[in-house]
């Protein structure tokens, strides 16, 4: 019995078996090793991750659940592979997603000619959350907006990619695509054997390089970099941590900093030290109590004003949620359009918005047929999957909506894809998504290969985020099609090694191992 | 070095340390008392026949007797032990401390060396697995040496992976503030047991100079055993046991780990590397009131501490931490 049998993707597009069943081309190297793995064999290599993710305390946490706040990172070691051509189209599209996001975001903040040309509708923006009229007319360091975006991409039936949103504000997970990856490579690595898998962990070199540049001129030699977060209760507090190490950055606090004459300082053993560019993941309304929420007590006071003054940058920029507004993203094919002259390379999910009469008709009369999203929530929060619910909560979300036709939108529900996923002791199909992540600095755009790979561990389940029962998979964009017989480098590399040891104790180690081990090392 | 972050480190420091004093203290007393059934002794030392062991004086040194007592009715072995290794109530407990040492490392895991973190948070998780029922299951001793074991390989792995700068200072500083502080309770306690209502006596000195009987020099060898002492202590003062070569050899002793004077001058250490001022000379407040202490600690005499009270000479050592503990976070913590 191979880990294989029985799986059966039925309706939906499989990431690695097509529809009669036969592996792709891009998947059939990997469907051949894991062929030849045993049950017991793989189970005990999920045991191993499993392991390194708990002693590790890879964890994220989980609001409102007092005795697990913290659980250990739901990690499927299976693959998802992503072929060269495909990745090179979705980075076409993603490319041009977040330069002409930025230019809008500019301009919102500034001319408005977007919104003169009634391109966009005015109250669309100025009645937006997230929208910052206090930030009007400031300058970010290089114009940009957003330096760090996840997006979210899923893919239909029929194989289309689509893009579900952009994250402009905080996007995380960037830490689980480099330590999935990082597992991975140990646990399973004669998976990666003749695989032209493209490597991801230039990851935080670059976005060091992005964020030392942002600093103030007069600082630009030595600039102090800091990543802000919220603290050790926040959900991300692993990622926030992660990153600042593989930065070699401060984690810092809001309690940490301060501001004196409009500079921002750190309070350290040996005083107050200067800080000029935060990386910070605690979100708008909880930056600065004299600016936003005056009860937030995860900011710093004057941050806001320092920053306006150009005596700090901040990534993300201030105000970035109002271009990832849901009812904005409906209208992404057009600011494309309006600055940049090209059509949208990678589709958006079509959008029914509450605030046009005629689509808010449509919505309402259709609701048991489409998904309805609040504009402004994220995390799979304050959303209706109509062809999944009941009457009752249909009859409420609609009386929600009638109240307030600005706050929501609807999309047809997209049948996301399906790849393998480990579920007991075989392979099952399970719904993915991908978050590829984007870096904008003033040198260009830089995307890993890539991105995480979300999947709905409950079957049937089209919910990937983690708070909601998802896990993750590491992702392989392949460089190229792989060649045959291209494992001449790695055995010398073997051979070498094995001269530094002693004998005898080369062979204890193998005899040690399981069976397992042993056959998976040569 | 962030504030917040040397606290912390200041903290796990505390946390790991405390957890081993406790550990081992807890040990030594379990087994110490096994062998204490001496019929003769038997009625006036132990009162209670609910209370087989005198745990008492334990409780005391971790200034926890008063929280005990609301909480547990009787000071049997089962409770006591509980109490001092998985009541999370007690903030004191073996586990407890780690949990407050994992939530500070946690709090800045990026700081130190991944393995330093990964100890702690495996520390941890292997004592969610233990209870009281497994402890006397399997051996109260082999619990309390996975405990020291934890807060050895933790300090392995420190010495073997950081580098030797503030990190390491504020890790140490609580560790040695820490062990001093435990110490002097120790003795304070134990003296104050062994020799309840004698303080005040002129006869005194000539007292603490004999061995006593074998009850009491059981006694003194287990509060020798509790902080690693004894072989060392034999190594050192030949000619056998008594209380003012003890009080001698674990207040004043130079080069002896867990002895207040020795853990003094690790403490004064630190904060001159920290500050970068010469040792000897005083740059802050800490330096100067460390300096202090420590001048007292190296050239008082053991009969001096005697004749003048241990009790009262202890006690204004552990206010004399106090105020360090202070001056340190007004220095360098929260100004």
């Amino acid at each position: 019995m191979t880990l294989f049998d029985g799986y059966n993707a039925s309706s939906f597009y499989d990431e690695m078996f097509d529809g009669s069943g036969e592996p792709r081309p891009h998947y059939r190297r990997l469907f051949e090793k894991l062929s030849q793995m045993s049950t017991s064999d793989y189970n005990s290599r999920c045991h191993l991750a499993d392991l390194t993710l708990v002693n590790q305390g890879i964890t994220f946490t989980v609001y409102g659940d007092e005795q697990g706040l913290e659980k250990p990172w739901p990690f499927d070691l299976m693959p998802r592979i992503v072929p060269a051509a495909e990745w090179d189209h979705i980075e076409r599209g993603l490319r041009q997603r977040i330069m002409a996001l930025n230019l809008f975001l500019h301009d919102i903040y500034h001319d408005q000619k977007i919104l003169n040309d009634k391109i966009v509708p005015r109250d669309l923006i100025i009645g937006a959350a997230h929208y910052r009229r206090e930030f009007v007319g400031a300058n970010p360091p290089g114009g940009i907006y957003v330096h760090i975006c996840g997006s979210d991409l899923i893919r239909d039936s029929d194989g289309t990619h689509y893009v579900l949103e952009d994250n402009l504000r905080c996007p995380s997970g960037v830490s689980y695509v480099l330590e999935n990856r990082s597992i991975l490579t140990r646990v399973l690595p004669n998976l990666f054997q003749q695989l032209p898998v493209q490597p991801v962990e230039y990851y935080t070199t670059q976005l060091l390089h992005n964020l030392r540049s942002l600093a103030p001129a007069s600082r630009i030699e030595e600039p102090n970099v800091v990543l802000l977060t919220p603290g050790v209760y926040n959900s991300a507090f692993f990622e926030h941590s992660y990153l600042a190490q593989q930065l070699g950055v401060e984690l810092v606090e809001g309690r940490d900093l301060f501001v004196e004459d409009n500079i921002v300082y750190m309070k350290t053993t040996r005083g107050p030290k200067r800080v000029d560019v935060i990386y910070r993941r605690v979100d708008d309304d909880f930056m600065d109590p004299l600016v936003f929420r005056s009860d937030s007590s995860l900011g710093v006071p004057g941050i806001i004003n320092s920053y306006r003054a150009g005596n700090v940058a901040l990534a993300n920029s201030i105000g970035t949620g109002v271009a990832d507004d849901k009812a904005v993203y409906a209208y992404l094919p057009q600011i494309i359009k309006y600055y940049l002259g090209e059509e949208m390379i990678l589709q958006n999910v079509f959008t029914y918005l509450g605030s046009e009469p005629a689509q808010l008709d449509h919505i309402l009369k259709n609701l048991d047929k489409l998904v309805v999203k609040a504009t402004n929530e994220s995390g799979g929060y304050g959303m209706l999957i109509g062809p999944q619910s009941t009457a009752e909560t249909r009859a409420e979300f609609a009386d929600k909506i009638k109240s307030n036709p600005r706050n929501y939108i609807a999309q047809p529900l997209i049948s996301l894809s399906t790849a393998p996923a480990f579920v007991d002791d075989h392979f099952e199909p399970r719904h993915i998504d991908l978050r590829p992540f984007i870096l904008t600095g003033k040198d260009g755009i830089t995307i890993i290969p890539g991105g995480l790979t979300r999947v709905a561990l409950r079957r049937g389940s089209y919910v990937v985020n983690s708070s909601q029962g998802g896990g993750s998979k590491d992702t392989w964009v392949l460089a190229a099609e792989p060649e045959p017989n291209d494992q001449k480098t790695s055995s010398a590399a073997v051979s070498t090694h094995s001269q530094l040891q002693n004998p005898s104790t080369q062979t204890q180690a193998v005899g040690a191992g399981s069976p397992g081990w042993s056959e998976l090392a040569q | 070095m962030l504030s917040r972050d040397a606290d912390s480190c200041y903290w796990i420091g505390r946390y790991i340390e405390r957890s081993e004093a406790t550990a081992r203290m807890v040990d030594v007393h379990y087994h110490a008392a096994l062998e204490t059934f001496l019929p003769s002794s038997l009625e006036d030392r132990y009162e209670d026949p609910e209370s087989p062991l005198k745990w008492r004086s334990l409780l005391e040194i971790s200034g926890n007797a008063e929280d005990f007592s609301s909480r547990y009715t009787r000071e049997n072995d089962r409770d006591v032990l509980n109490y001092f290794c998985f009541d999370m109530q007690n903030s004191n407990s073996i586990a407890s401390t780690w949990k407050f040492a994992r939530e500070n490392a946690r709090s800045m895991r990026e700081q130190i060396a991944s393995e330093m973190w990964e100890s702690v948070n495996i520390t941890y998780l292997q004592l969610r697995d233990w209870n009281v029922d497994r402890l006397f299951l399997e051996s109260p001793h082999e619990f309390f040496s996975m405990v020291k074991n934890a807060s050895h390989l933790f300090q392995g792995i420190l010495n073997r992976t950081m580098v030797m700068g503030e990190t390491r200072d504020w890790l140490d500083l609580g560790r040695f503030s820490e062990r001093a502080d435990q110490t002097a309770r120790l003795i304070d306690v134990k003296y104050h047991d062994l020799f309840p209502d004698r303080s005040d006596e002129a006869d005194e000195a000539d007292d603490i100079h004999t061995s006593g009987d074998p009850l009491d020099l059981h006694e003194w060898i287990a509060v020798l055993k509790s902080v690693s002492a004894f072989e060392m202590y034999r190594k050192t003062h030949n000619h056998g046991i008594n209380p003012i070569s003890i009080v001698d050899f674990l207040i004043l002793n130079h080069s002896f780990p867990a002895s207040v004077r020795h853990c003094t001058g690790r403490v004064n250490n630190c904060l001159h590397r920290i500050s970068g001022s010469v040792v000897g000379t005083t740059f802050n407040e800490p330096e100067r009131l460390v300096g202090r202490l420590l001048a007292d600690l190296t050239y008082i005499s053991p009969g001096e501490i005697i004749s003048s009270g241990l009790h009262e000479f202890l006690e204004d050592v552990q206010s004399q931490w106090i105020s360090i503990g202070s001056a340190i976070a007004t220095t360098f913590l929260s100004y």
